[in-house]
């Protein structure tokens, strides 16, 4: 087993899958106590027509990507915050124009071998040192950010109007944590693919939450999580050859279920 | 003294419906003012442009003297709402919510958790400090965010309905913990209820809105049945009939025609 350690590009899939698994499964609280999944899910959807146009165009996918995806994640918010459409219909109309964009520029692009596939659902295997470079770079500031500011953010989660009055500039927080969610969720897409970028995002505090309730303990119990996920993951692809994503995808979800088997017994007792 | 808020002229049109009209009042600092009236009378409207929440129409507000949305930024502004609009399950303790009320504050994070439980104590939530906040009663909610307003020393704070769901005993050391307030830090308090009896005995001054202001003054003064009708229309009796022996008892006048 010790010996695909070796290979090089077993080697970025680990350091990169780990950096995105840390970074999704700390945001991931945020998703869940926000009930923002759904965002996310915009967000993600919006991002496949940014890279599909940059694929278009020939400019580096990635940049467009984070455009699209950061002016969908705060149209969305805005237009959450506003309250006059709800929000699922907003999210729905958005991400269904920047998925059919995406299909179409796709279509368009010459010669385009890589496939639709790919986007879907990425493929770990194939993440470069550039990519882990961004990635850890974009994780240090996330994270220092959230260390500076964690408490002013988890209190405008807690009630954004009773933030407000105790002096906490709430627009500032809330759009900023939609844009750090929106440039992680483009990060995570380009390098495991729009499904998978959900499911890290969204199911380790969904899982943490079935067993913890406080936040410490939440996040802490994400992160562990993940990682052990994304190395099963991947040495699990490997050996059987299966498609990366999906297989970490499957064994997010088995634990999921097992997390809320394990609250049902508490419970029971 | 000096005025701590001043509402001027204000007219408050919320999807072209006029809820709030032509209201003028002015509320001096260390003075506790309770805002009533009927249900849709539009007192939360009110409590929401004051802080700067809603944008008036007409007229304007001054808080501390200056714009409600530079007043906030000061930190000196406490609020208590209605609703408690907190997400279900939300992952914090108890003491968690209070600290969220020392936000701003510079001190080390060990007072901080120190005056946190000592305001819970005064709440009578002490030994829930370790609960989750989402498990616990809506009364027992209420009563930590109250301690959640109170912790952060603000020199004014605005209670929309705070006894809701707080039982009789909680009721009556939350009101005397806010006098005691009052009289020791010169606490303003604007608080919107519909406890005619605690307004009797713990205000300097009441607001009878309904889209108008139509009274403000002295307790006194209010009591007085052509007043009471203008403001709640015909359901007057209901609410002499509730209130009527706490009021008497503390004030010894009559209420409407009625003698108690
Ligand atoms: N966003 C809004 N758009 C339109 N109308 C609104 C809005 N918010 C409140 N209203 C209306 O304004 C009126 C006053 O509402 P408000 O909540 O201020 O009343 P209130 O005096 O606090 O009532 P209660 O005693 O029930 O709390 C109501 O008729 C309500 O329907
Ligand atoms: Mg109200």
């Amino acid at each position: 087993m010790l010996d695909i350690l070796q290979i090089p590009f077993i080697q970025n899939a680990i350091v990169g899958g780990l950096l995105i698994a840390v970074l999704l499964s700390v945001l991931s609280l945020f998703i869940n106590i926000k009930n923002w999944s759904f965002i996310n899910v915009g967000i993600s959807h919006a991002t496949f027509g940014g890279l599909a146009l940059g694929v278009y165009l020939g400019i580096s996918p990635i940049y467009l990507g984070i455009l699209f995806a950061v002016s969908t994640g705060l149209l969305i918010g805005y237009i959450s915050k506003k309250g006059d459409i709800h929000e699922d219909i907003s999210i729905g109309i958005l991400f269904s124009i920047s998925m059919a964009l995406g299909v179409i520029f796709l279509t368009l692009t010459p010669n385009y071998t890589s496939d639709l596939f790919s986007f879907l659902f990425g493929n770990i295997l194939t993440i470069t040192r550039e990519d882990i470079y961004l990635l850890a770079g974009f994780s240090l500031f996330t994270y220092s950010f959230l260390a500076i500011f964690f408490r002013k953010i988890l209190f405008c989660c807690y009630n954004e109007e009773v933030a407000y009055t105790a002096g906490i500039n709430t627009d500032f927080y809330y759009y900023s944590l939609i844009t750090i969610i929106a440039i992680a969720t483009v990060l995570a897409v380009k390098l495991v693919g729009v499904i998978l970028a959900s499911a890290m995002i969204i199911l380790p505090a969904a899982t943490a939450s079935q067993i913890f309730w406080h936040y410490k303990k939440i996040i802490i119990s994400s992160i562990i999580l993940s990682i052990l996920v994304v190395l099963v993951g991947i040495f699990v692809s490997y050996q059987y050859d299966l498609p990366s994503g999906a297989t970490t995808v499957f064994i997010y979800g088995i634990l999921f279920f097992f997390a809320l088997f394990v609250k049902k017994l508490k419970k029971g007792r | 003294m000096e005025n701590i808020l001043e509402v001027k002229n204000l007219t408050v049109k919320l999807n072209g419906k006029t809820i709030l009209e032509d209201i003028n009042f002015s509320v001096k600092k260390g003075e506790t003012l309770a805002i009533v009236g009927p249900n849709g009378g539009g007192k939360t409207t009110l409590l929401k442009t004051i802080l700067g929440f809603i944008e008036p129409t007409k007229g304007y507000v001054r808080l501390l003297g200056l714009p409600p949305k530079q007043a906030v930024k000061t930190g000196k502004v406490g609020y208590l709402p209605q609703k408690n609009n907190v997400p279900k399950k939300f992952p914090v303790s108890v003491l968690d919510v209070v600290l969220f009320g020392l936000v701003n504050s510079k001190l080390p994070k060990k007072k901080q958790i120190e005056k946190a439980l000592e305001y819970l104590d005064y709440v009578g939530m002490l030994e829930f400090k370790d609960y989750p906040f989402s498990d616990l009663s809506g009364g027992q909610q209420q009563r930590v965010s109250i301690a959640r307003v109170l912790v952060a020393e603000p020199e004014i704070i605005f209670l929309d309905e705070p006894s809701t769901g707080i039982d009789m005993v909680a009721q009556e050391s939350f009101y005397e913990f806010l006098k005691h307030l009052k009289e020791t830090k010169g606490l303003t308090i604007v608080m919107v209820t519909h406890d005619v009896g605690v307004v009797a005995k713990f205000v300097d001054k009441i607001a009878g809105l309904n889209r108008y202001l139509h009274f403000y003054g002295h307790p006194k003064d209010f009591f007085k049945k052509e007043i009471l009708e203008k403001l709640y229309g015909s359901e007057i009796e209901l609410i002499v009939h509730a209130e009527e022996c706490v009021a008497c008892e503390h004030f010894k006048f009559k209420i409407g025609d009625k003698k108690c």
